[in-house]
């Protein structure tokens, strides 16, 4: 506290904040009435007061260092309540979407990514591109390499699984690895920051780690929300969704690649009775389910939902396409006979093929979307725990208000 | 004429359910009542009606025996005669025991001295003399002008003074404003040309610009006024004075803590002004553009080293400082560090304005000092809004500085010129020694008076607060010390132009009825329409110039030789003199040593054996004698030992009347008067102080008389305790039991 901190104040990270949805930011004249609103707000590390004034003020390395952004989930029970105007809920939003930005590796992708006018060439052309390449490289890679494809499933024709998992586990290993690169540069941050302060770890990694998976899955933290309460529901069912069809892929994966080397067939392609088949389309209901829920929460009441970004809508419009393409295709493989060459054969390859751009931009591009904030917001969630944010010391009890006695008239 | 005496006991109100009326009025009828009626609802149609008859048939001297004076008061005024009120309602029967004996001794009291008075008081006859309904309004900003609109479209002529070569003041020197109009968040041209034509244009208002006032003497109604004005001398008279000599800046040399002096990028608001009207923005310094401008707020303000006060502008004028700033420079920045940024009433919507602007950053917080690094400045702060110390780096720092009221301080200038005439005189001895330190120490003042008044206590108002020149900043705005004379604008307090403007009209009105009430002889506020005036006796007088000096209006001037001279509507007959004047030579028709006197001796005082003290309580009738009736409503009881005379002032009291009730038995005197201080709430400014004063000489004359100092006391009680009125007589009805009866009964 003693030293004084030279501010290097910035307009332009301010103007950035307001174009990224905090438009109101310049209202907050610090009153904390959110910081008391909050109920996720702690005593040792209250927010989202201090993340106005550094937000105001443009102090960029105070907000991407800060966890406590990660610790909102954008309930706007402070937006509502805020007197000014300034909805804070929706400013940590758009300092969250700085944050992933600014540590995603390489961080001009980030920027293109969260434009716009580049979504054609990126979440289209590119992926598009990319795919139509693989499989004019199909043959000559299968000239070289003896490939062979298991069992008989419809769309290895098209696009043979060891080509499938081969792309797309080359793409996204190398945007993991950004990942990882911006995950370590912001845990860096969060920590030399606490360093500067004198702040020291209260438990270890590991439980903290415990306690922060536990308590996603069941979304406790989501559940402290007031004013918004079906927020919760919605982002519970797209979060199972997304993770069992994730499970069920890699499942799927093992099932056709590994099985067969510990000597169990494939039973690729699942059975519809099959339970990975029963689990995978419950997954894929989820995950719809929850995309729509939340767009419609999105839609029906800005004030309290948020101000929702291309950021947001990006996100969650990308997430749903996935399920429904994906629905599409599988619908398309029950009723296309294989045997026969038809239109609607076509038809299904093609429904395929978009579904496949479609998982490209939303796994390959996710360090630089708003997919990135599983990952951010479970890393500053675990370094909460371990630097102590979230220890609850308990609110002061409010005192009675002191008894008015009438002085003695006659 | 002969008088003759009709008194008038209510039954109402419990008064006749709590008192033996029989023999209240053989006491009137023992102390030569003419007439004695009683009614049980005196105030009614059939009661006023009973007084009439009486008056028709010759009663002149009306003492009438119910509620308190400051009820029914039209009620019980009569053409042509004096009403004496007695107080048996609040004052007797609702804060005494009732049928008790010593209630009903109380009354008779209350009774004898009501007749006491009636037999003694006269009818005051207003003085008639000329008045002039001219208004000179001192100084020609924003204020100013709107006093001499606001006259003269009321009416008066109205005369300007202004010390520049142009009207507008400030306001001129200033390229855009805060917004005065809806929706309060852009900066707007400064609306100052069209008051100057207004004035320009009015045939009612006379303009001297490049004047000074080089003496004004007389008074309310007869101000004779004589100019400097570009080589010519001007004299005219005028009624009534405006002062709207506006503000002039903190001295910003000694804020060097916060850089000004050491670096010439360190400027105050002022300089910022000048630069936003050349059209540049520049560092002093180098003449570069300033990119990014910290403004510290409260510089040298609401700081006990510096200016202690708000001056309620600086806030808003850093506001349109920095936006202008951005608008001139849409990459500059501009940070505002501030105590509290107080913003009134809609001037919100302009703070909402530059905080949405994202090149503006707003932080509560101390600033500790400004340094010098390199080619830029730094800025030191504490206890920000960030929960940490900061330094901010800018390449120009703006001091907003605050007002400082334009005013001279009479009263000292007056010591200085005192002293100056005894050095002049050339006597020797330790008064000389005296007068050089206090010319030495005050030579600053040398020339400093703007109205030059011919006032013995000095030539211009005596300040208040803050240096400010006031009356009574809360109860009478716009007032002043000197009677006829009156503030307005930043000389009175810090105001915006608007507010300013506002209280032009303000002062402009009280200067209007000042006139009004000069022309009809009555006293100004606070006793309105009061026709008497003091009268000297001047064959008597010895010239010890007590009540020129205790004044508190500077009513009176005094000749060579030191007798006073007074000045009748400068007066507001509280009485001061009175109680100052050791000879007693100074009285009103309806209020004088003898009458107050003759009411105290009325009091009949039980012998020793009887044991029942008798208190005497002088008590002020602005404040502490509605307190009392206060407590009398809400039936508060209290000693029925003390009996209370009002008094128009506590610094009225003479302290003979004290030396009457002690040698006429009573047991001890309470004087209740107003609070004194800073935060004074005497409607004389300084009567309790007075009494104070000579109470001192009280307390030394009990001593020669081997009398218990304790038996009299001074109390300053607010209005608004009233509930504590019954404990501070108890206590004092209970010391006095204490210490035994007086010896002198």
């Amino acid at each position: 506290m003693s030293q004084a901190l030279l501010l290097k104040p910035d307009s332009r990270f301010v103007e950035a904040i307001v174009k990224s949805g905090g438009g109101d930011l310049k209202k907050c004249y610090q009153c904390a009435t959110c910081s008391v609103v909050c109920e996720l707000s702690t005593e040792t590390a209250p927010f989202p007061r201090k993340e106005m004034i550094w937000a105001q003020w443009g102090l960029k390395d105070r907000l991407l260092s800060d966890p406590d952004i990660w610790r909102c989930h954008q309930c706007n029970d402070c937006s509502i309540r805020c007197p000014r105007g300034a909805r804070p809920g929706d400013v940590m939003a758009a300092v969250r979407q700085k944050s992933v930005e600014s540590h995603a590796f390489p961080s001009l992708l980030a920027k293109a990514v969260n434009q716009a006018k580049f979504y054609p060439l990126l979440l289209v052309i590119v992926p598009a591109v990319l795919l139509a390449l693989a499989l004019v490289l199909r043959g000559p890679i299968e000239a070289i390499l003896p490939f062979e494809e298991h069992g008989d499933a419809f769309y290895a024709g098209f696009f043979p699984h060891w080509l499938l998992i081969g792309f797309y586990s080359s793409f996204t290993t190398l945007s993991f690895l950004g990942l990882l690169v911006g995950l370590a540069k912001f845990w860096r941050g969060m920590a030399a920051a606490d360093k500067a302060q004198d702040r020291a770890p209260v438990l270890g990694i590991v439980p903290s780690i415990v306690r922060i998976v536990t308590s996603t899955l069941v979304h406790d933290r989501f559940g402290k929300c007031t004013d918004k309460a079906s927020r919760r529901p919605a982002h519970l069912l797209a979060f199972y969704g997304f993770n069992v069809l994730f499970v069920v892929t890699v499942w799927a994966t093992i099932d056709l690649y590994l099985m067969p080397i510990v000597g169990v067939d494939s039973l690729y392609p699942f059975d519809l009775m099959h339970p990975m088949k029963i689990l995978a389309n419950v997954g894929g209901v989820l995950l719809i389910v929850g995309c729509v829920l939340a767009i419609r929460d999105r839609l029906g009441n800005e004030r309290q939902s948020g101000f929702s970004t291309s950021f947001d809508w990006t996100f969650v419009w990308l997430l749903l396409s996935v399920g429904v393409t994906g629905f599409i295709t599988e619908i398309f493989r029950f009723i296309v006979d294989p045997s026969q060459t038809t239109v609607l054969e076509y038809a299904a390859y093609t429904f395929y093929f978009v579904h496949l751009v479609m998982v490209f931009s939303l796994l390959v591009y996710l360090p630089y979307s708003k997919f990135a904030h599983i990952f951010y917001r479970t890393v500053a969630l675990i370094y909460g725990e371990h630097s102590g944010r979230t220890k609850e010391s308990g609110r002061p009890e409010l005192k009675a208000a002191p008894e008015r006695k009438m002085v003695a008239s006659s | 004429m002969d008088k003759k005496v009709a008194v008038y006991i209510c039954r109402g109100c419990d008064i006749g359910d709590s008192l033996d009326i029989d023999a209240l009025t053989s006491v009137a009828q023992e102390n030569e009542a003419a007439i004695c009626r009683e009614h049980d609802c005196l105030c009614g149609d059939e009661g006023c009606e009973l007084i009439r008859q009486d008056i028709r048939e010759g009663a002149n001297a009306l003492v009438v025996a119910a509620c308190t004076p400051r009820f029914k008061t039209d009620t019980f005024t009569f053409d042509s005669c004096r009403t004496e009120r007695v107080n048996l309602r609040e004052q007797v029967v609702w804060s005494h025991e009732p049928n008790d004996e010593d209630t009903q001794m109380l009354a008779e009291d209350y009774m004898r001295m009501g007749l006491a008075r009636a037999k003694k008081v006269d009818v005051p006859e207003p003085f008639d003399e000329e008045i002039s309904e001219t208004i000179l309004v001192v100084g020609g900003g924003v204020t100013g002008l709107a006093a001499a609109i606001d006259a003269a479209g009321a009416g008066h002529e109205v005369v300007i003074v202004e010390k520049e070569a142009q009207l507008g003041g400030w306001s001129s020197k200033f390229a855009k404003t805060f917004p005065h109009k809806s929706p309060y968040r852009d900066v707007e041209p400064v609306p100052i040309e069209d008051r100057i034509a207004q004035v320009e244009s009015n045939d009612k208002i006379t303009v001297y610009t490049g004047a000074a006032i080089e003496k004004i003497s007389g008074q309310p109604g007869q101000f004779d006024v004589k100019l400097k004005a570009n080589g010519s001398n001007p004299e005219f008279r005028v009624g009534a004075i405006v002062q709207a000599t506006g503000w002039k800046p903190y001295d910003a040399s000694r804020l060097e803590y916060l850089g000004y002096g050491k670096s010439a990028n360190v400027i105050t608001n002022i300089q910022m002004e000048e630069m936003i009207s050349a059209g540049e923005i520049k560092r002093p310094g180098d003449g570069e553009q300033a990119q990014r401008i910290a403004f510290i707020q409260c510089a040298g303000s609401r700081d006990q080293g510096h200016l202690p006060y708000c001056s309620a502008v600086c806030c808003r004028v850093s506001i349109k400082q920095a936006l202008i700033a951005r608008d001139m420079n849409p990459d500059a920045e501009a940070y505002v560090l501030y105590k509290d940024m107080r913003v009134p009433g809609q001037y919100e919507d302009f703070y909402r304005k530059a905080q949405e602007d994202s090149g503006i950053f707003f932080t509560k917080g101390d600033v500790t000092g400004v340094e010098v690094v390199g080619d830029s400045l730094q800025v030191a702060a504490e206890s920000t809004l960030l929960g940490e110390n900061i330094k901010l780096e800018a390449d120009l720092v703006v001091l907003a500085t605050g007002l400082v009221p334009n005013a001279a301080d009479g009263e000292e200038i007056r010591r200085f010129n005192d002293a100056k005439a005894v050095i002049e005189k050339g006597e020797a001895g330790a008064q000389l020694d005296a007068a050089k330190v206090t010319s030495e120490e005050l030579k600053h003042l040398d020339g400093s008076s703007i109205l030059n008044l011919d006032y013995r206590q000095g030539p211009d108002l005596p300040q208040l607060k803050y240096d400010f020149a006031d009356s009574h900043f809360i109860c009478f705005p716009y007032e002043t010390r000197r009677t006829g004379i009156y503030t307005a604008g930043c000389v009175r307090m810090p105001n915006d132009s608007q507010a300013s403007q506002e209280d032009g009209a303000g002062a402009a009105l009280k200067a209007i009825q000042s006139l009004r009430t000069a022309k009809q002889g009555q006293a100004v506020h606070p006793r309105w329409g009061d026709q008497s005036f003091p009268d000297f006796a001047l064959q008597r007088c010895t010239q010890c110039k007590r009540c020129t000096e205790e004044c508190p209006f500077g009513t009176l001037n005094e000749d060579v030789k030191g007798t006073p001279l007074l000045n009748l509507t400068r007066c507001r007959r509280c009485g001061i003199c009175m109680g100052a004047c050791p000879e007693r030579i100074i009285s009103f028709k309806d209020y004088s040593a003898n009458i107050i006197s003759s009411m105290i001796k009325a009091v009949e005082i039980p012998d020793e054996l009887e044991e029942k003290p008798r208190l005497l309580g002088l008590i002020c009738e602005n404040d502490a004698y509605p307190s009392l009736d206060t407590a009398g409503l809400k039936r508060i009881k209290h000693s029925a030992y003390i009996r209370f005379v009002p008094v128009r002032c506590l610094g009225s009291v003479n302290t003979v009347w004290i030396a009457d009730a002690l040698s006429g038995g009573y047991d001890g005197i309470l004087l209740i008067g107003c609070k004194s201080g800073d935060d004074y709430q005497c409607h004389f400014i300084k009567g309790s102080e007075l009494m104070d004063k000579r109470s001192e000489n009280v307390q030394e004359k009990l001593t020669q008389l081997a009398l218990e100092e304790e038996r009299v006391q001074l109390v300053q009680l607010p209005i608004t305790d009233y509930e504590k009125m019954a404990q501070v007589i108890n206590e004092f009805a209970e010391e006095i039991e204490e210490i035994g009866l007086n010896p002198f009964k």
